[in-house]
């Protein structure tokens, strides 16, 4: 357990935003974390999809399960937050 | 007795070089202080200052024009305009005192240093007169607010605003830090006079004062001219400093100059004429938008001036004038969705009729920008109003200390261009500031953004009022919307309806 910066690129959004999450979250709670400051607030909900999460650039998404030390991201590298089909 | 005529006497009167017996010329003007380029001395002689005036013309003519702005303002003071102008207008008041007044003191500063390191004797004259013009801007801008702060305490940020670490004020320090108060004497003929006033303020300021006047606002417009015409006078010592420069084979060193100067200051512009011109200025009053303004004044006669003289448009021209179309729009956004940290109240300025008007100007603002505005506008219409308030902090770019931030909606185009230098990691809100860093990285990599400083520690407690009270920012001062929301009514039980095309 340790507070981790990232940096979210939401899709659909203006501006990237500080996102503090913790190191034993999973993308899709990284996810939900990220969509509270951009969904509904200035990001139309979409509630029939999911959020999933990339790499800046990316093509593949991290596992929704995957938790943050498991992956190689680095304290405030910028992720992409993207709407998908559930 | 019959005196001379000022061509009579102006060439051998300031012609001042000469040569040093008790110590060697390096050390009287080393070129740290110069940033001449090893270019000598005799050399700058040439320097050939457009505009003439000697010392007691300059005195009798400033004192003119310091009766008639104080006069204007003594005979308007009982007006209702204070309590009778548009919010819009007062917050662009707001944003320009506190933004620019302090920043006149810092360019006398800048002015100094070209009056004792300037090599050329017409460089040190004109900055004589141009450190002067600069104070009496610093003081006439503290000044004229100041009559307001017992009925607005944001006015009071005309003074307090570079002293503080509210986030607009240091961008503003750091952009102005770079651009001539950690500059040599030639670069601050470059940069700040040539750049920055030329290319930039001279013209802001001529537009400045006709919306004032537009407005109704005649003290501000009295104010604005009377500082616009010292302007255009000293803003002429960059040219001929150039003019030397390349002719002595210095073009590469003085395009670059240019080229760090421009980017800068685009930046700021973008931040605070951008959305001044194209939100906070009643509809009615606006005469062109920003893109219009930017495409007349700064491609159309700038980029003339910059071909004149021999230089070449910077390598970024086409990449900054595609951002006349989004960049301002996005700094909108982010500064009225984190109004409370701001010491002016912004004007939304998205009634259906200013969206009519932002579509028309820039088409496809709906799609993109509007989106935003869309679920901004449906929270206030359904009483959701915390939903309109931050919670988390902007990432702000290493080089302009503004928010990272482009296009979003069905535009959606946001991206960081990261840095990894000396194992820290830089965020950039675009190719063009990364470049700026790379010119100098020394010069930049150890300054702080404000995330960076609240990361570290430095802002407790770590939320937004641990960050208001970081920044400054007291009750009675914190940014809210301009019109109190007035403008919310228009959307109640009827959402806009973009005008067909």
């Amino acid at each position: 357990m340790a507070l981790f910066p990232l940096i979210s690129n939401f899709q659909y959004d203006f501006v990237l935003q500080l996102l503090p999450v913790d190191t034993e979250n999973t993308m899709d709670e990284v996810a939900a974390a990220a969509a509270h400051h951009s969904v509904g607030r200035r990001v139309a909900p979409q509630p029939d999809k999911i959020v999933r999460v990339r790499r800046q650039g990316g093509a593949e998404f991290f596992p929704r399960d995957a938790r943050l030390h498991e992956t190689d991201i680095k304290p405030m590298e910028t992720l992409e937050f993207i709407f998908c089909e559930s | 007795m019959p005196l001379l005529e000022r061509h009579e006497w102006y060439d051998i009167a300031r012609s001042t070089n000469w040569t040093p017996t008790y110590v060697t010329d390096a050390e009287l003007f080393p070129d740290v202080m110069t940033g001449a380029l090893g270019v000598p001395m005799e050399k700058w002689e040439v320097y050939d200052e457009p505009y003439k005036t000697s010392y007691s013309e300059y005195v009798r003519i400033q004192r003119e024009k310091d009766s008639g702005a104080y006069s204007v303002k003594a005979a308007l003071e009982r007006s209702r305009m204070f309590s009778e102008a548009d919010p819009g207008w007062m917050s662009i008041l707001k944003v320009h005192y506190g933004a620019i007044a302090l920043g006149e003191y810092a360019a006398m500063s800048a002015e100094a240093r070209m009056v004792r390191f300037g090599r050329a004797p017409g460089m040190r004259n004109m900055a004589t007169f141009g450190m002067m013009d600069e104070n009496r801007h610093a003081q006439l801008q503290l000044f004229f607010p100041h009559e307001h702060c017992p009925k607005d305490r944001q006015f009071d940020w005309a003074h307090k605003a570079y002293h503080s670490n509210e986030w607009a004020a240091i961008a503003a320090r750091h952009t102005f830090d770079d651009l001539f108060m950690a500059r040599s004497a030639t670069d601050i003929a470059i940069m700040l006079t040539f750049a920055f006033e030329t290319g930039f303020t001279n013209m802001q300021f001529l537009g400045l004062a006709a919306d004032a006047a537009e407005t109704g606002d005649y003290t501000f417009a009295s104010l604005i001219s009377s500082i616009q015409t010292d302007e255009s006078r000293h803003a002429q010592i960059g040219g001929p400093a150039l003019q030397v420069l390349i002719a002595n084979g210095r073009k590469e060193e003085a395009q670059k100059l240019v080229d760090v100067a421009i980017a800068r200051a685009w930046r700021l512009f973008a931040i605070l004429t951008g959305p001044s011109m194209d939100y906070c200025t009643p509809i009615e009053h606006r005469k062109q938008s920003f893109k219009e303004f930017m495409q007349e004044w700064i491609v159309g006669q700038f980029e003339r001036s910059l071909i004149d003289l021999g230089l070449d448009l910077p390598w970024y021209w086409e990449k900054m004038i595609a951002e006349f179309d989004y960049q301002h729009h996005a700094y909108q956004l982010g500064l009225w969705y984190w109004r409370p940290t701001l010491w002016w109240n912004p004007a939304a300025g998205v009634t259906p009729d200013c969206r009519d008007w932002l579509e028309e100007k820039y088409p496809g603002w709906n799609d993109t920008f509007g989106k935003c505005w869309d679920v901004i506008t449906e929270n206030l219409v359904a009483g959701r109003t915390e939903l309109t308030f931050p919670e988390t902090l902007p990432i702000v770019c290493n080089m302009s200390q503004l928010p990272i931030c482009a296009i979003p909606g069905n535009g959606w185009n946001v991206k960081d261009y990261p840095l990894d230098y000396q194992g820290r990691t830089y965020h950039f809100n675009s190719e063009v500031d990364r470049w700026l860093f790379l010119q100098d990285p020394v010069r930049y990599r150890d300054h702080m953004t404000l995330v960076d400083r609240f990361l570290a520690g430095q802002i407790q407690p770590p939320n937004l009022m641990g960050a208001l009270k970081y920044m400054g920012l007291a009750p009675g001062e914190i940014g809210d919307d301009a019109h109190k929301y007035a403008w919310v009514e228009a959307y109640r039980n009827k959402p806009y309806q973009k005008t067909a095309a």
